[in-house]
């Protein structure tokens, strides 16, 4: 029963560390693991405290068996972060209905220290960087507690000895970071990653885009090499929507149309694109890409920039665009038929409209302006919240709500074009973005998804058609906030009012900027610009590998001499420092102090033993004494006591 | 008979053995861990922290991600910090022996130790082992002292010697364990184990004198005075204790003074050790009644006297009767 008492202290912080931990796996797991997660501490902590009797063995067999059954039969497997994760917070659980030792509690710990780092493998945003800090404290602070035994250290205490332990821990993790050599990964199989994140589909009915825009979640930051082109020209081009069934717009899957070359007007834009994962692969490019990195990304037939694989980690892009360009002058007949094709039954009224304007106009263009005018003209309104539309959504849209957000405007005017005989296609990505100041690039947001229209000229190719730009000019020019009807909440509407916050939210955008840049990019091509910037001409591995030892070298001696500083005796007053010297050279006459006697004491018996140095033995015990004890330590006391011990010659 | 790999294994060890006390050579008082008589190696904690963090930075890698990568690297970071303040846990205290107090066979006894600290860093959880077994616990604090105490019993009668034992520590995480062995020169005394009571000291020439007419003295109360160490526990005057005016013992005038002399001859027939248990069990019997006694060995004796010194010495007179040292 002792034992038991003596763990209690630790068990505290041991479940504290632990519940930190677990904490933001929390929305990913099943209820019940958190439960049993839950229940299992509250339990072992009453077992402490009320004197309760450990869980029986045949009840832990029964529990663990259950429990990795239930695992296994949530997700099919025991692999990857999903069912790790759940596995641990279960081991956590069983542990602590056997924890009765130590080494339970330090498994404990580990359990949490796993839980943490899972965390991060689940996401890297700077956010979790107050998780790592938390955590790392509490984990350290348990294990220091479950091994100082009896003694019982004051909260306060452990939290010092633990945040000295990591303070002085960083420096080298920092080298460990900067130098250790990275092998590019994956070694082994990647889960696909399940969890949905907000961000474009590849599909879009009405009401979708209005939906994504009330996220503030950044989508990607942009830097211009020069110039950043004027916001009509920043369209950020991601899936292409060519097929309909009427109400919803979908990317043709699979059809293999013959790449149209895209030949730039003018001066091309060079930037750098961050993606934020978003488990995609659309590169949100520039309208339109002329030059990427050939291998890691492909240039669709619809000219959306596609990355290698689906982008689950943040990746930074340097692109080449050209805002003025002629895209496919020729258009192939499959294409052509893909691009005109309208669903039977579908919006007769829209279609009808289409045909009018065919016939009206002669020339294409004049059936887009006569379409453009129509919106900018009659009573159509730019909201986020339109009334909700039924089974001909283009029809209800164009001749009897007349509110919609600019899928609603994208989708009438190609079917509308589609109807005149006009190939046309739906495209969707962002529009715009916020410039940042102080990091002088550009933040794109969800609340920046757009939709707009492309249609097709012959002599000119793809061209690009924004209806939403005739009802509401402003969403184009100056963003979404000022676009909308000043009652109608959009995200970023407070920063739009308030300049304070503004001002603070571009601040923070700029460190998770940085954070992105530097820490969540940071690999071996970083490390080796490092080296390089450090003086290291033409570094490789082999230089890494030289800077690490010689950092580590560093590291331990600066360790060692700050430990030997901290165990040095304490700095004596003088008369005590002049005292040893005495008492070290009486030692070549054999006289030691005993244990337990005085400074005079030894002082006296040595001028007995030492009779030829009696007189200045004994002077030397009153100048100590009146030094020592006398009622104001003067400096010529000081200066005789050390003439004397000066003077004794043994 | 042992299997093959716990021969090996104990040979390793004892080699190892052999080879500190050539490295160190034997220990004077006081004795100092200075930094190169420390050894540090890894727990088994340790080592699965050790693999833990190995994991973690393979998977980091694997998974591209820096953020796990820099956690992996801070908990590396850490156990080697850790490894430094371990070591540091130990380095630079100063170990003095203290007087061992011997017991009886099957008694343990008790070898103390000073330990002291000269830094201003507190020591916490300094372990004392005798091989492999864990002796005791303490914590020292900053420019402070805390004893310690190693306790052996003896299962033959003579000279105990404390051979060697070991300092060690954990602290603060556990994943490492930094030891330092010392080889003291520390000797005890195992004594005689005493014999049942029931046996009467025979009357030797001289055994009782001085007035013994009525009987059992200790009626006459005649005062108090201070205890002085070695007084029977008895005749403690516990109630003036408790009064708070510090420790006195009653003293009895008029009380019979009763000497005794324990002579080897007189138990003739007994073998060696049954006689020495026998005069063992009379002088501690003698001793807490506070009376006088003298003791005759063949060749040896210790003259008339009471006393916790005199007791001390007719005890390692006992110890060392015809007997060899003994060592732990």
């Amino acid at each position: 029963m002792s034992e038991r008492a003596a763990l209690l202290p630790a068990l505290g912080w041991v479940l504290l560390a632990l519940g930190v931990a677990t904490l933001p796996h929390v929305p990913h797991l099943p209820v019940w693991v958190t439960a049993l997660l839950l229940a299992a501490g509250a339990w072992r902590w009453l077992a402490q405290t009320q004197r309760w009797p450990l869980a029986p063995r045949w009840l832990r067999t029964v529990v663990v068996a259950a429990a990795t059954l239930a695992v296994l039969f949530t997700y099919q497997t025991v692999n990857g972060v999903q069912a790790g994760t759940a596995l641990l917070v279960l081991m956590a659980a069983l542990k602590l209905l056997e924890t009765r030792a130590p080494r339970d509690l330090s498994v404990l710990v580990f359990i949490a220290w796993f839980l943490a780092y899972a965390s991060f493998l689940r996401n890297q945003t700077l956010s979790q960087l107050p998780l790592l800090m938390a955590s790392a404290l509490l984990t350290t602070a348990a294990l220091i507690r479950v091994h100082s035994g009896r003694s019982v250290p004051q909260p306060r205490e452990l939290a010092r000895g633990s945040g000295q332990l990591l303070l002085q821990a960083v420096p080298l993790a920092l080298v460990l970071f900067l130098l250790f050599p990275r092998l590019p990964g994956p070694f082994w199989g990647l889960e696909t990653s399940s969890s949905a994140r907000t961000g474009l589909d590849d599909e879009m009915s009405p009401g979708d885009v209005s939906e994504l825009t009330l996220s503030d979640e950044v989508a990607f930051r942009v830097r211009f090499a020069a110039t950043p082109p004027p916001p009509q020209q920043r369209y950020w081009r991601g899936p292409v929507l060519g097929e309909t069934d009427g109400r919803r717009w979908r990317h043709a899957r699979g059809s293999a149309y013959p790449p149209q070359p895209v030949q730039g007007l003018g001066a091309p834009v060079d930037y750098q694109i961050t993606l934020e994962p978003h488990s995609r692969r659309w590169v949100f490019a520039l309208d339109m890409p002329a030059q990427w990195e050939s291998t890691a990304a492909t240039l669709a037939y619809d000219y959306t920039l596609l990355a290698g694989k689906p982008v689950t980690e943040v990746t930074a892009w340097q692109l080449q665009s050209y805002p003025r360009y002629v895209a496919g002058a020729e258009l192939p007949p499959s294409l052509r038929t893909a691009m005109l094709a309208l669903p039977a039954a579908a919006n007769p009224r829209a279609v009808a409209l289409g045909r009018e304007l065919a016939t009206r106009n002669a020339d294409p263009l004049a059936a887009v302006r006569a379409m453009l005018r129509m919106f900018r003209e009659q009573s159509f309104e730019y909201t986020l919240q339109p009334p909700k539309v039924g089974s001909n959504p283009t029809d209800e849209f164009l001749f009897t709500t007349r509110q919609g957000f600019c899928e609603h405007y994208a989708a009438a005017f190609t079917v509308v074009m589609r109807a005149a005989g006009v190939p046309a296609r739906v495209v969707t990505g962002y529009q715009g973005g916020e410039y940042n100041p102080y990091g002088g690039y550009f933040i794109v947001r969800q609340s920046d998804a757009h939709a707009w229209s492309e249609i097709w000229l012959a002599g000119r190719g793809w061209v690009r058609v924004d209806p939403t730009a005739a009802v509401a000019p402003e969403r184009v020019n100056r963003g979404l906030v000022r676009a909308l009807p000043a009652d109608e909440s959009a995200p970023g509407r407070l920063r739009e009012s308030n300049r304070l916050w503004g001002s603070v939210t571009l601040g923070w955008d700029l460190i998770n900027d940085f954070w992105n840049e530097r820490v969540v990019r940071f690999d071996t091509r970083a490390q080796l610009q490092l080296l390089e910037r450090l003086g290291v001409r033409n570094p490789d591995w082999r230089a890494l590998g030289y800077a690490l030892a010689a950092c580590f070298a560093a590291f331990f001696l600066a360790l060692t001499a700050w430990l030997a500083w901290q165990n040095r005796p304490p700095r004596l007053d003088p008369a005590a420092r002049w005292h040893g010297k005495v008492l070290r050279r009486l030692r070549s006459r054999g006289i030691e102090r005993q244990p337990g006697e005085g400074p005079i004491a030894v002082l006296e018996r040595a001028a007995e033993t030492a009779p030829d140095l009696a007189e200045e033995l004994l002077e030397i015990r009153d100048l100590y004494a009146a030094l020592r004890y006398g009622p104001a330590s003067d400096g010529a006391t000081a200066m005789r006591l050390r003439m004397r011990v000066r003077g004794l010659r043994p | 008979m042992p299997s093959l790999p716990d021969r090996l294994r104990r040979a390793a060890r004892e080699r190892t053995e052999r080879w500190i006390r050539r490295r160190q050579g034997p220990d004077r008082d006081p004795i100092e861990l200075v930094r190169n008589r420390i050894y540090i190696l890894p727990t088994p904690l340790g080592l699965t922290y050790a693999l833990m963090v190995f994991a973690m930075v393979g998977g980091g890698m694997n998974y591209n991600n820096n953020l796990a990568l820099g956690f992996a690297f801070l908990l590396a970071s850490l156990g080697l910090v850790a490894m430094h303040h371990t070591h540091g846990n130990l380095q630079g205290l100063q170990l003095r022996l203290r007087q061992a107090r011997s017991a009886c066979v099957g008694q343990p006894i008790r070898y103390g130790l000073l330990v002291s600290n000269p830094s201003a860093r507190a020591r916490t959880r300094i372990e004392f082992a005798l091989g492999k077994e864990l002796a005791s616990t303490i914590d020292v604090p900053a420019t402070g002292e805390a004893e310690a105490e190693l306790t052996v019993t003896a299962d033959r009668r003579g000279r105990v010697r404390l051979e060697r034992f070991i300092v060690a520590t954990r602290y603060p995480l556990g994943l490492f364990r930094a030891w330092a062995v010392i080889h003291p020169e520390y000797t005890a005394l195992a004594w005689p184990r005493p014999a049942q009571r029931g046996r009467t000291p025979p009357g030797a020439p001289g055994g009782r004198t001085g007035q013994h007419a009525r009987g059992s003295g200790d009626d006459d109360f005649a005062g108090l005075r201070p205890y002085q160490p070695g007084d029977p526990l008895r005749r403690i005057a516990w109630k003036t204790y408790a009064r708070g005016r510090g420790l006195h013992v009653q003293q009895f005038s008029g009380s019979a003074v009763v000497t005794h002399v324990f002579d080897w001859d007189s138990l003739d027939p007994l073998p060696i050790e049954a006689r020495l248990s026998q005069l063992c069990r009379w002088v501690l019997d003698a001793h807490e009644r506070g009376e006088p006694y003298a003791l005759r060995l063949p060749g040896a004796g210790v003259a008339m006297d009471s006393g916790p010194a005199h007791r001390e010495r007719c005890l390692a007179a006992l110890a060392l009767f015809e007997a060899e040292g003994a060592r732990v």
